[in-house]
């Protein structure tokens, strides 16, 4: 079923606000700049939207039909609309979700979008519910993160500078966008030397807080070939949802994360983790990096520190990644930057960073509730190719 | 100037018997009357065979340590003065994961597998928070 419809439907248009510490600018002005930064990229009129998919920014409260409002501001009346919760999950899921819709019927032309401005950040988190694990002050997703590069590290054995090199590697990445928010050239020694967050977690294995918005068009195969830029076709889409670390049905029963999100997706795109030319992969923490790549099928687990030491994830490598810098280095995109490399790599617009006859691109969103017990996670995966 | 206070749990139907019993000294969980699944968090159903019957049993309290950290730099203002804190998963023997904190142990000696047991923190009159502490008896 699912079979049908990879390569159908194509991501015609992508787009991102402004992006940094940016205080003072609302949640829906960056949704907005995003949003018309990808009709335009698509060649689009705004009237040829008919479906808008808009991720939950994080201080919600009780404002309902936030992607109905983000219609409403850019002067559209969708026949398709949802706000989705999948966390940093949620921008490979809206494609996936887009796809569908449009195969429904539902509409033609989706805009998928999000935007996030972090301040007031200390008020939200005031606001959780969470009953069993904040009274013990463990807050947000670096304590989750910590714990799973702590359990990384146990059951693997991997040393610090693994993490490290992927920071790096990212860095140098970044060097080669004028947009990155991170761009200071750091070495292996500065990541070593950074300061514990939450222990084992350093500050470099961390992504910035970034304040910003993105947002990406999919549409048909066939309208994509009308448009002006190179079609980037959707191969293979998948997700996954399962609880971290804690599993109420019993701890034996937990498969690894995101596996499943895999195996629909490349199975979609009938291609393997060895077609791969480029991925870009959810890195709001290094540990993400390093799951990913063994979840995903890149390298099994003894071997990530080998494949990744190796140099495999630079652009000399087996499989350049996170190639504007991923999140930890360009910004915290929720994915849609993730994307918006993707399509670019695919298209051949990345000028100093592209990667040579990029083909085939994986993307991997990840995200969820951290600090609710048990701690949830959604896994969203793309493959884009020509 | 206002003191921020540490969120505490807020109880509802599925979850008061715990923090009750906690508050009692008593560290007790739902056992499934249909399949014997001990489960955490509290909840409704049956994770493993959904049946609403179940009865709150009271635990060993032995557990062992399945990953610790120590945070650093606050992510909660309430948690400002208490850096560097502890916040450790531990596998109790009846199963489930739970957070908590190790007390009784500088931090740099927890590790992974330690055996600890449960003693209760009485926060205020109305709760009270399971800890662990390296395991005396054998
Ligand atoms: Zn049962």
């Amino acid at each position: 079923m699912m079979g049908s419809l990879s390569g159908r439907y194509a991501i015609v248009g992508v787009g991102t606000s402004r992006f940094g510490k940016l205080q003072g600018v609302s949640t829906m002005g960056f949704t907005l700049e995003a949003a018309k930064q990808a009709i335009e990229d698509a060649g689009l009129s705004r009237d040829q939207v008919d479906g808008v998919l808009v991720m939950m920014p994080a201080i919600m409260g009780e404002q309902h039909g936030w992607a109905a409002r983000v219609a409403a501001y850019l002067g559209v009346e969708p026949t398709f609309s949802a706000t989705m919760d999948l966390g940093g999950a949620t921008a490979c899921g809206s494609v996936q979700t887009a796809m569908a819709a449009i195969d429904a019927g539902y509409c033609h032309t989706v805009l998928c979008c999000f935007a996030t401005q972090n301040w007031p950040q200390g008020v939200a988190m005031q606001l959780f519910g969470s009953e069993f694990q904040v009274p013990y002050g463990d807050v947000g997703a670096i304590c989750l993160m910590a714990h799973i590069k702590r359990r990384q590290q146990y059951d693997y054995g991997y040393p610090d500078e693994l993490y490290g090199q992927i920071a790096v590697t990212w860095r140098q990445h970044a060097q080669l966008n004028p947009e990155a928010q991170m761009r200071k050239p750091m070495s292996l020694d500065d990541y070593m030397r950074s300061r514990w967050v939450a222990e084992p977690l350093r500050l470099f294995d961390c992504c910035p807080n970034t304040d910003g918005g993105g947002a990406c068009i999919v549409t048909s195969a066939e309208r994509a070939r009308d448009l002006a830029k190179p079609v980037v076709r959707i191969l293979g889409a998948g997700q996954s949802h399962s609880s971290e670390i804690i599993h109420p049905r019993g701890a034996e029963q937990r498969s690894l994360g995101g596996t499943k999100a895999a195996t629909m997706a490349f199975g979609m795109a009938g291609l393997t983790p060895s077609d791969l030319d480029v991925a870009q992969i959810y890195d709001a923490f290094t540990p993400r990096v390093v799951h990913d790549l063994v979840a995903y099928g890149i390298c099994a687990s003894e071997e990530v520190p080998e494949f990744v030491t190796r140099g495999n994830l630079t652009f000399a490598g087996r499989l350049p990644s996170n190639t504007a810098g991923g999140l930890l280095s360009e910004g915290h995109l929720s994915g849609f930057g993730h994307i918006r490399e993707g399509v670019r790599q695919i298209r051949g617009e990345c000028g100093d960073r592209q990667v040579a006859d990029a083909q085939v691109c994986l993307v991997t969103g990840y995200g969820g509730a951290p600090h609710e017990a048990p701690p949830t996670v959604s896994y969203s995966a793309l493959i884009l190719a020509r | 100037m206002f003191a921020i206070e540490k969120p505490l749990p807020r109880a509802n139907e599925d979850t008061a018997p715990y923090w009750a019993a906690a508050h009692k000294g008593e560290l007790r969980l739902q056992r499934c009357d249909d399949c014997g699944h001990v489960r955490f968090p509290p909840s409704a159903l049956c994770p493993r065979c959904l049946s609403q019957h179940h009865e709150w049993v009271k635990l060993s309290g032995r557990a062992t340590v399945f990953s610790w950290i120590v945070v650093h730099q606050s992510q909660h203002p309430a948690f400002n003065g208490d850096t560097p804190y502890n916040v450790t998963i531990v596998e109790l023997e009846e199963g489930p994961r739970m957070h908590t904190h190790i007390v009784d142990c500088p931090n740099d000696q927890i590790r992974i597998g330690m055996p600890v047991e449960v003693v209760f923190d009485r926060v205020n009159d109305e709760v009270t928070l399971p800890k662990f502490r390296p395991a005396k008896s054998k």
